[in-house]
């Protein structure tokens, strides 16, 4: 027997459904199930391989994975193809980016300039950008020119046509008002459609560090000496599967760091943005 | 009765605009004048082409045929002298009310710190004092479209060209920076030429109200508004007020007699 005040009846009951149960969807929730995920994948291979299920020639074994990673980690082997390889994409990536949309905001000045080589950017879109690298390669050499070229062939093209859109689309109406204030056609370039192209060209960035890191690993496959994806041809040529994945999950770590690189760049780059990602309608 | 002198006269323009449909004829010969430190309200039916006046007055659009003369003197636009604000407050997104503000006489080339000085004083002025960092997107609209009108004024324009410019807000603010426009109207000695469909802001604002027949535009008929208060609310209970809302509705074929 209690003694229950009143008032106090409802208490209990409340905070029992608070504490119910343990929430899965939330931030430790979420990285539970991820890790789980992850460490069960692993688990199952590993099992797999262990009992002759799969075979350990064709995909390699976590464990061999595992200690293949040290070795070449003590050896400074890795870490000296990552940097390379992540140099390649990073400059691929910069000088593509800054060029294409430098390119596509120059389109904005002349109507009659765009018009007249729009076809041949379409062009140039549609060459799957992989097929010139055998070229890239005759041209610049095996070294980290002809990398960067391929990385800057892939990217540049993206930033322009995003950059020469979100130029076009830009608020007619701004560009009136600062018309109907005296300004010439450089200050409504530079003040009203270069900073409303920004938000377009930042989102270029995203697909734009995966496009130059492929740039960079395809160039490395066709003739290199060095980097990730060098490691990963020899390797796979060699039927030693646990460095090709090495190579592999490296490149997948790298991807992944790039990505966050990009998000906070995104995030703080434009504080006059609403930050739109963080709220979902619930369906 | 009206002793200032024309400070800008619209003569025979004509403009037409050649959409899907063949050509549209949107004004007709239209010609008006304005006086100095008038406050002529522009209405008429909708799409009759005010914006197109605007347009041409403020050198977006060029006219087929007729001219423009500022004090006597025959020009191709107001283009750089002109505040022009429109229904959207067009702030620039990425700029600072302090940024904003600064935009026309940036353009102009004017020195940073001087214009900075006179933007937070203008800002102090208008009650946005503590506003100068903040973003657009923070604001509500009626302070928006009060930055929208600070940065108009800034300029110093020879002519105000509002083109609806409170019809996006809800009644109490529109009241509100009527009043605020009023007031700096005539702080600043300026001209301006209102379009609105709002008959009851034309008449509350106006000195003189010019009608526009439909499409395509020509002046119907100017009226002037005698009513001696400088405050748009006061003006709402002066007793001439409703003679001239119903003789203006009468004017734009708006039923205002007969109920169905």
């Amino acid at each position: 027997m209690t003694l229950t005040l009143p008032g106090t009846g409802p208490m209990p009951k409340r905070r029992a459904r608070a504490t119910r149960r343990f929430s899965l969807d939330t931030t430790l929730g979420r990285a539970a199930l991820q890790a789980l995920a992850v460490v069960a994948f692993f688990s199952l291979w590993e099992i797999g391989v262990r009992m002759g299920w799969i075979s350990a020639f064709l995909v390699g074994s976590p464990s061999g994975i595992f200690a293949d990673g040290f070795k070449m980690i003590a050896s400074g082997e890795l870490l000296a193809d990552t940097w390379f390889t992540l140099f390649e994409a990073i400059l691929g990536f910069v000088i593509g980016t800054i060029v294409g949309s430098l390119l596509g905001l120059a389109l904005w000045y002349s109507v009659f300039v765009a018009r007249l080589v729009e076809p041949f950017i379409v062009a140039i879109n549609s060459v799957p950008k992989i097929a010139l690298a055998p070229i890239v390669v005759l041209w610049f050499g095996t070294g980290l020119v002809s990398k960067v070229a391929l990385s800057v062939s892939l990217t540049a093209i993206v930033a322009l046509i995003a950059a020469y859109q979100a130029a076009k689309d830009a608020d007619v109406d701004l560009q009136s008002l600062l018309i109907s204030m005296g300004a010439d056609k450089h200050q409504v370039f530079f003040k009203a459609v270069a900073p409303s192209t920004l938000p377009s060209i930042i989102a270029t960035f995203r697909i734009n560090i995966g496009f130059g890191l492929v740039g960079a690993v395809v160039g490395e496959f066709i003739s290199s000496q060095r980097g990730l994806g060098h490691l990963i041809y020899t390797a796979s040529s060699l039927y030693d599967l646990n460095t090709v994945w090495v190579g592999l999950f490296t490149l997948m770590i790298m991807g992944f760091a790039l990505y966050y690189v990009i998000d906070l760049i995104e995030r703080t780059s434009l504080p006059w943005k609403q930050a739109s990602t963080t709220h979902q309608v619930q369906v | 009765m009206q002793p200032a002198p024309v400070q800008l006269s619209v003569r025979g323009v004509q403009k037409s605009f050649h959409g899907k449909a063949g050509e549209v004829r949107v004004l007709d010969d239209l010609s008006f004048e304005i006086f100095d430190r008038d406050f002529v309200s522009i209405i008429g039916p909708s799409g009759c082409g005010k914006t197109t006046i605007f347009n041409i007055i403020a050198g977006l659009v060029e006219a087929d045929t007729g001219a423009l003369h500022f004090h006597g003197a025959e020009v191709e636009s107001l283009r750089g002298r002109v505040g022009y604000m429109m229904q959207k407050d067009l702030l620039f997104p990425w700029r600072t009310v302090l940024g904003n503000v600064l935009l026309g006489l940036e353009t102009r080339g004017v020195d940073r710190v001087e214009a900075e000085g006179k933007a937070r004083e203008y800002l102090k002025n208008f009650g946005l004092a503590g506003f100068e960092n903040a973003y657009p997107r923070t604001l509500s609209g009626g302070m928006r479209q009060r930055v929208a009108l600070i940065r108009t004024l800034i300029m110093d324009p020879d002519i105000l060209l509002l083109d609806e410019p409170f019809s996006a807000l809800d009644y109490q603010t529109r009241l509100y920076l009527e009043g605020v426009l009023k007031e700096a109207v005539e702080t600043y000695h300026k001209t301006v030429i209102l379009v609105t469909h709002d008959i009851d802001e034309a008449v509350a604002l106006s000195k003189r109200v010019v009608v526009l027949s439909g499409r395509p535009a020509r002046v119907k008929v100017v009226h002037d508004i005698d009513i001696a208060t400088t405050s748009p609310i006061a003006a709402r209970s002066d007793s001439r007020f409703s003679g001239y809302f119903h003789t203006l509705c009468a004017e734009l074929d708006i039923q205002t007699e007969r109920v169905a």
